[in-house]
């Protein structure tokens, strides 16, 4: 009898990776066909792209936060870091897409490395506080160095980037590129979460001290987390000023973090797929509601406390437990 | 000369500092909650004085009744708020705080803080101490002097009266506290009041000083992170130490080297102190 309780748990199983796969497919399907049905209207185009950008940084912030545990409140710095990086390298060095970006990322393994062998040593709520100041530290920066980085104009003039020499300027080719290295990190982060590297990042969040315990090296655990988590919100910032040619000091705000923490809150910590999807919804609405007003502030932090209270797991994690509730109750009637 | 000058008013930056930071200490005693909406308290008070200010009220009642009614807002944003998210996880009263904080920004703009405002010093305290050859505005002597009345007043009130009793009984083991009978709830909503009260006076008095907008508390937010961090969080003998530390060095270093410069050079120094000292001067901080 438990035999037969096993297979059909197992088989039941294999049906909802399998639905829940089919269910990424037609939904990334949906996502790549954008271009095609928005040929009349550009600037749906251009917010698409935004949206997948706000979607590369929500998942590099919940491979920290959904990973380890670690809460970051200044995922804008290395959002920022990259943006203004290879910004000035493309202006002054070479507009070559393949040149620029990857110089940015090996910059900011360096130095997300340095910081963050410091910051991980730090304990939840210090370690929370400590990514604050670096959002801040790295918004004075930009100040600081404002004979470089145009200070508060921003930077201005970045050239039109190129990709193997050839000049990328149509914007259905910038989304389908935008939208390519999304499923890219996307497709990496799953990968990742059934690793063994996942599983001993989910050990560190669930209880460290038992981590630790079964002989996992956390400290190191931890700071590779922080790094391919800056990373990869470097290489957003990266695409997001060549996209759009230009990068301000707005995009350091510490508002641009509680933005990107709000996309995974709102989607679902740790669920990879729901940040994503939260940061795409988020971004369409945002732009909508602050064309009709202007105190998006006051609905932005409204509506995260009032999601923190009450759906603490994220629209998503809401809506996941509604579903189990249903196919639970379903089950109970059929047996 | 100038590092004399430095010195004198890197001591009035600290002591706004203090009177600011024990409020973070506080709540963060009592309730483990790291209140990213202090910053806002701050502004709400700053903003909250010029608003009385302009309605025609002297300088003094604005004093007294802006950190009032933030007082007030606190125990009411405890209540309805906070309360909710008392047995959490950790995070979430970091995302509610900081959801609280941007609230509140965004009803400050609304309200006409995105002008910076000057809250006019009263002409009681206009005028300039020379000590010497160095001179100091008379107004960042009373400024200074009252934070550490204030600061003074609170710590002899936890020290001598029996809610300063509890608070230290829930600030050492929330737990054994609430078995002796010590009401949590009603005690937070007390502690929250008055830390936000705390934010509210630093705020007004700040104001003549600091100006007044909607986003004036975000970096004293950060220099008091700065400060409780240093001092060890949790810790209040830890954060009068690294109140004084951190002004004299923001100080210093704006004379020195210009204010953005020297936030960097305070991040620097507080990562550096942290490798080594990761509970802060005394050794009392939480790393829970």
């Amino acid at each position: 009898m438990s035999d037969s309780v096993t297979a059909s748990a197992t088989q039941s199983r294999d049906m909802t990776v399998r639905t829940r796969a089919l269910v990424l497919l037609i939904v990334a399907m949906l996502g790549a066909s954008v271009p095609l049905w928005t040929g009349s209207m550009p600037f749906v185009l251009i917010l698409a792209s935004q949206a997948v950008i706000a979607a590369i940084v929500a998942l590099s912030l919940d491979l920290l936060m959904g990973s380890t545990g670690l809460l970051s409140f200044g995922h804008a710095a290395w959002y920022g870091f990259g943006a203004y990086l290879t910004g000035l390298a493309a202006k002054y060095l070479t507009p070559e897409m393949l040149v620029v970006l990857p110089l940015t990322l090996v910059a900011t393994i360096v130095l997300s490395a340095i910081i963050g062998f410091v910051l991980v040593r730090q304990i939840g709520k210090t370690f929370a506080i400590l990514t604050l100041a670096l959002g801040q530290i790295m918004f004075a920066l930009v100040f600081v160095m404002s004979g470089v980085t145009g200070g508060e104009d921003g930077l201005q003039g970045i050239p039109v980037p190129t990709a193997f020499g050839l000049p990328i300027v149509r914007p259905d080719v910038w989304y389908w590129l935008l939208y390519g290295v999304l499923l890219a990190a996307v497709a990496v982060a799953f990968h990742i979460r059934r690793s063994p590297l996942g599983k001993a990042w989910l050990a560190i969040r669930e209880n460290t001290e038992r981590a630790r315990f079964i002989g996992l090296d956390t400290g190191s655990l931890k700071l590779l987390s922080y790094v391919v988590s800056a990373t990869l919100a470097a290489l957003a910032g990266g695409l997001f000023s060549l996209f759009n040619g230009a990068a301000s000091p707005d995009l350091l705000n510490w508002f641009e973090s509680g933005k990107v923490l709000m996309y995974v809150v709102l989607g679902g910590v740790g669920t990879i797929i729901g940040p994503v999807i939260g940061a795409a919804v988020f971004t369409i609405t945002e732009h909508y509601v602050s064309s009709i007003t202007n105190s998006w502030l006051i609905y932005f932090g409204g509506f995260f406390v009032i999601i923190v209270i009450v759906a603490p797991g994220g629209l998503f994690g809401a809506a996941s437990s509604i579903w189990s509730w249903i196919t639970a109750s379903r089950r109970g009637a059929a047996s | 000369m100038l590092a004399a000058s430095l010195a004198l008013n890197g001591l009035v930056m600290g002591s706004v500092l203090l009177l600011f930071s024990l409020g973070l200490t506080l709540i963060y005693g009592v309730g483990r909650i790291v209140n990213f909406a202090h910053g806002a308290f701050f502004s709400l008070g700053a903003m909250a004085g010029i608003w009385l200010a302009n309605s025609g009220m002297p300088f003094w009642a604005a004093l007294l009744l802006a950190p009032l009614g933030v007082g007030l807002l606190g125990v009411l944003l405890d209540w309805a708020v906070f309360a909710r998210i008392r047995d959490r996880p950790m995070v979430d009263s970091l995302l509610l705080t900081f959801g609280l904080a941007l609230l509140i920004t965004g009803v400050l703009y609304e309200l006409g803080g995105r002008n910076v405002q000057i809250l006019a010093i009263p002409p009681a305290l206009q005028g300039v101490v020379a000590i010497g050859a160095i001179k100091l505005p008379l107004y960042r002597v009373f400024l200074s002097l009252l934070a550490i009345v204030l600061t003074g007043a609170l710590l002899l009130f936890l020290k001598n009266s029996d809610w300063g009793l509890r608070v230290r009984a829930a600030n050492d083991d929330p737990e054994m506290g609430a078995c002796l009978g010590i009401d949590r709830e009603n005690l937070m909503h007390s502690v929250v009041g008055v830390s936000a009260a705390l934010a509210a006076v630093s705020g007004v008095v700040g104001a003549p000083i600091f100006t007044a907008y909607a986003a004036v508390g975000d970096k004293i937010l950060i220099l008091a992170f700065m400060t409780v961090i240093l001092g060890g969080l949790g810790s209040l003998r830890g954060a009068i130490v690294a109140a004084y530390v951190v002004g004299l060095i923001t100080v210093f270093g704006e004379g020195y080297f210009g204010g953005q410069l020297a936030l960097m050079l305070l991040f620097v120094l507080v990562m550096a102190m942290l490798i080594n000292w990761p509970r802060g001067f005394f050794g009392e901080g939480r790393t829970e």
